[in-house]
């Protein structure tokens, strides 16, 4: 049984297929990168994953626990760090953990040792003792708290939305060494990202995401057949435009 | 440039057409009306000079408060631009520009150029002189109602700015509801001053000193014929607009400093993690929410504003009805007042918190619902209570009128648990999202609740008719305080009865209100049934209804 399966997700805005039946299945203990150019559908799709939006059709399956049936017993599972949303901006980095972990039902000393140890290991724990507000975080540090609230509970499976974007490279290197504790020690992860190279380096199942289709799905070695990198199979199942002799000359002045 | 803004302003506003808009059409369009129908039916020169003085001073009133009670963000906000690599104080200038060319503006024209008129009525001179003086005047305003704006919104950046922001919020709704007791003799004055002006009086000192009349003085001293006294008034004028035209477009241009308050010292009420735990709410669900939702009340600006000025509203009608002969009877009911008020400033509460709403769809347990729905109420109930005991009790004993003490404390249960009931029943329901909690600037931002407003005034009365009934019959019997009990049950009962509709509704349907949030309103209706339940319908119409203050980027 893989661990996550995303089973024929479709999602309709307006006009636009966001997301066109795109099936995926994430073993246990890997870590699948998913690629594709911005409005690809990769927060679409990740977002209709984790029951923030309900697919048009199709379902998502955690563990074997179908989220849009059972809801409460997948997101147990469920560690999530979406893309681009608000926190309870006036609360700080503890007070947030704190508020999270209260709300899952986590038990107050267990969350605060958990939390401590998050936010010191993510080097929020200055912030924190200064009362920095979630408000008056930088983005990568936005991400960073994010990323506390997907770990707090010790889930089984993460689904993570652009997590490296604007984090700085110490605190990649750190995110980096936390996905690989947690893939071998049996956890799944799903990343999304428009960084090839990232993905490349980092997972080792890769899924190619364009216009709600997925175009290609499977080990990294699979994916990238004869390409020397991911970007060259990228840009031959997407297509890239090509800059033209005459095009742009007046840049060269 | 200017005009590649302009053309984004209207392209933006065709998307956000609203009946405020309307509405605000139809007021500007009577005020020019009124301002042409009072130059030209004055009854002498004189008379003319006065009533012009006080159209101009109402004009520029309503510019500046105007968008403020209109409830609209700004059209084109001043952060879509921080990235173009223009000089900060020219986009400014420029958006300043883009606030002239509107139909509002162009009818404030139309009525300033009634000084021309007047002018003319003397000499070729004075009407010659009317134009750069109404051109003045005309800049003025405008600039001013943008410069007000604005310095509310930087005010939300610090505490004393939000409790300016709430003091005149404050005073704006007690003018709302109860300024009626001002307008009938107002209305009454009005039809006499056309034909008597203002006479001698304060009020016509007042209103002669006010910048908005300078214009008109030059045109007088034109006319009579004094030169220096003529050029000195324009020049004030000119002045004042070059003023207020510098100011305000240096406070548009795009701030490029850090989010968030200013602040130094550490925010009340947070102990970081390394320091030993201490809190008294129960370690549950509900004692998170309760935490939360306190500190964020406290903190937050938006919502500090809102129950800030339901206090300062309730201080301001307990004010105005303790003077005024009529309705003194009124005053030791000021407290209620604001418990009414509260009710309807926290009527939109997911809407302020915006897409921080992933949290509790992400982390549903078969309890969320039911400990966000209360653990709000709890909040907004422990939050409110005090304040208004506290305005009862200043009342009550300014007043000397002891006797009230049952009703007032009848009417407290009451007010509140309603209030904490349909609050929260039109927070799930009626929410409407503002601009994203990270991204907001202005004092209204968070979200256009005027479908909850109006739904409020008509239903909470409603809900409280028992205690009504029960305070008037026991207190004709003399025996007022036996009301009390029926106030605290009417109160208790409404407040778990609507919130247990909010929570079925809420957890039954938490994606949908993630939806509603994030991915605006087109989509938004397509998750409500056309034809279903009441509570739908509901729903339906504060979608529609409410105007829509977004973007958020995807
Ligand atoms: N609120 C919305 N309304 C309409 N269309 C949307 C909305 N949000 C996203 N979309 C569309 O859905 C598509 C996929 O977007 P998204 O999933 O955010 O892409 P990605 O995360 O891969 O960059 C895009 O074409 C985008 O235009
Ligand atoms: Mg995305």
């Amino acid at each position: 049984m893989p661990a996550l399966e995303l089973d024929g997700l479709t999602k309709t805005f307006n006009e636009t297929r966001a997301a066109d039946g795109v099936s995926l299945s994430v073993p246990r203990g890997s870590m699948l990168g998913l690629v594709g150019p911005n409005g690809a559908g990769k927060t679409t799709s990740l977002s209709m994953t984790v029951g923030l939006l309900r697919p048009d059709s199709g379902t998502a399956r955690v563990l074997g626990v179908d989220v849009w049936s059972d809801p409460v017993a997948a997101k147990r599972l469920l560690g999530v760090l979406p893309d681009g949303l608000s926190l309870p901006e006036r609360l700080t980095g503890g007070e947030l953990l704190t508020y999270w972990g209260g709300l899952r039902g986590l038990g107050r000393d267990l969350v605060r040792e958990r939390a401590r140890e998050l936010l010191r290991v993510l080097e929020l724990d200055e912030a924190d003792d200064k009362g920095v507000l979630v408000a008056e975080y930088s983005t990568g540090m936005r991400k960073k708290i994010g990323l506390a609230t997907a770990l707090l509970h010790a889930p089984r499976v993460l689904v993570l939305d652009e997590p490296y974007e604007a984090v700085d490279p110490v605190s990649a290197r750190v995110l980096t060494a936390i996905l690989r504790r947690f893939t071998d020690g049996g956890g799944t992860v799903i990343i999304s990202s428009h960084v090839m190279a990232l993905v490349e380096q980092l997972a080792d199942r890769v899924a190619i995401i364009a216009r709600g289709r997925v175009l290609a799905d499977g080990s990294l070695e699979e994916v990238r057949g004869s390409d020397v990198t991911l970007e060259d199979t990228f840009v031959r199942l997407v297509g890239a435009r090509e800059v033209g002799e005459g095009e742009l000359a007046w840049l060269s002045s | 440039m200017a005009v590649v803004l302009i053309r984004l302003k209207f392209a933006l506003m065709r998307h956000s057409f609203t009946g405020m808009r309307v509405l605000g059409l139809a007021l500007i369009l009577l005020g020019t009306g009124l301002t042409w129908y009072f130059a030209v039916s004055a009854a002498n020169d004189e008379v003319r000079s006065e009533l012009l003085c006080l159209a101009f001073a109402v004009w520029a009133a309503s510019w500046a408060l105007g968008p403020t009670i209109a409830n609209g963000t700004g059209v084109l906000r001043s952060q879509y631009f921080s990235l173009l690599p223009l000089d900060r104080r020219r986009v400014g200038a420029l958006l300043l520009a883009t606030m002239f060319v509107d139909i509002g503006p162009a009818l404030t024209l139309v009525a300033a150029a009634a000084l021309v008129w007047h002018g003319a009525a003397f000499s070729v001179a004075a009407a010659l002189v009317a134009v750069p003086a109404v051109l003045a005047l005309w800049i003025s305003v405008i600039a001013l109602s943008r410069l007000v704006f604005r310095a509310l919104g930087a005010a939300m950046l610090s505490r004393l700015g939000v409790e300016i922001a709430s003091v005149q919020w404050g005073l704006i709704m007690a003018l709302l509801f109860f300024g009626w007791m001002a307008v009938q003799p107002a209305l009454a004055a009005t039809l006499a001053l056309r034909a008597n002006g203002l006479g001698e009086g304060t009020t016509g000192a007042v209103l002669a000193a006010l910048p908005t009349s300078w214009p008109v003085h030059a045109v007088t001293a034109t006319a009579a014929g004094a030169w220096g006294p003529a050029l000195g008034w324009l020049a004030a004028s000119i002045l004042l607009a070059s003023v207020l035209v510098v100011v305000t477009s240096a406070l548009l241009a795009p701030r490029v400093t850090a989010r968030g308050m200013r602040r130094r010292r550490r925010p009340l009420g947070a102990r970081p993690l390394s320091r030993p735990a201490r809190s008294l709410l129960p370690d549950t669900p509900l004692g998170a929410v309760i935490g939360k939702e306190l500190r964020q009340w406290w903190r937050d600006p938006w919502r500090g504003l809102e129950v800030r000025a339901s206090l300062w509203a309730g201080l301001f009608i307990g004010l105005l009805t303790w003077s005024s002969d009529l309705y003194s009877s009124f005053a030791p009911f000021a407290g209620v007042t604001c418990a009414f008020m509260m009710a309807l400033s926290t009527a939109n509460m997911y809407g302020h918190d915006g897409t921080a709403l992933w949290l509790t769809v992400v982390g549903q347990r078969p309890d969320t619902a039911r400990a966000d729905v209360r653990g709000r109420q709890i909040a907004i109930l422990a939050l409110g209570v005090p304040g208004a005991l506290a305005l009862s009790a200043l009342f009550v004993g300014l007043t000397g009128a002891h006797w009230a003490w049952p009703y007032v404390l009848t009417g407290l249960f009451a007010v509140f648990g309603a209030g904490a009931g349909l609050s929260l029943l039109l927070s799930v329901v009626a929410l409407s999202p503002g601009v994203d909690p990270r991204s907001r600037v202005d004092a209204n931002d968070s979200g256009d609740n005027q479908v909850q407003v109006w739904l409020s005034l008509a239903a909470l009365p409603l809900l409280c008719v028992p205690t009504v009934l029960a305070a008037v019959f026991l207190g004709m019997a003399g025996t007022p305080w036996a009301a009390l009990p029926v106030g605290v049950a009417n109160g208790l009962l409404v407040a778990l009865w609507l919130g247990w509709i909010a929570q079925r509704r809420l957890a039954g349907r938490l994606p949908e209100t993630f939806t509603r949030i994030r991915y605006g309103k087109e989509i938004a209706l397509q998750a409500v049934p056309e034809r279903g339940s009441l509570l739908d319908r509901l729903e339906r119409t504060a979608i529609t209804g409410n105007g829509e203050t977004r973007p958020t980027g995807s």
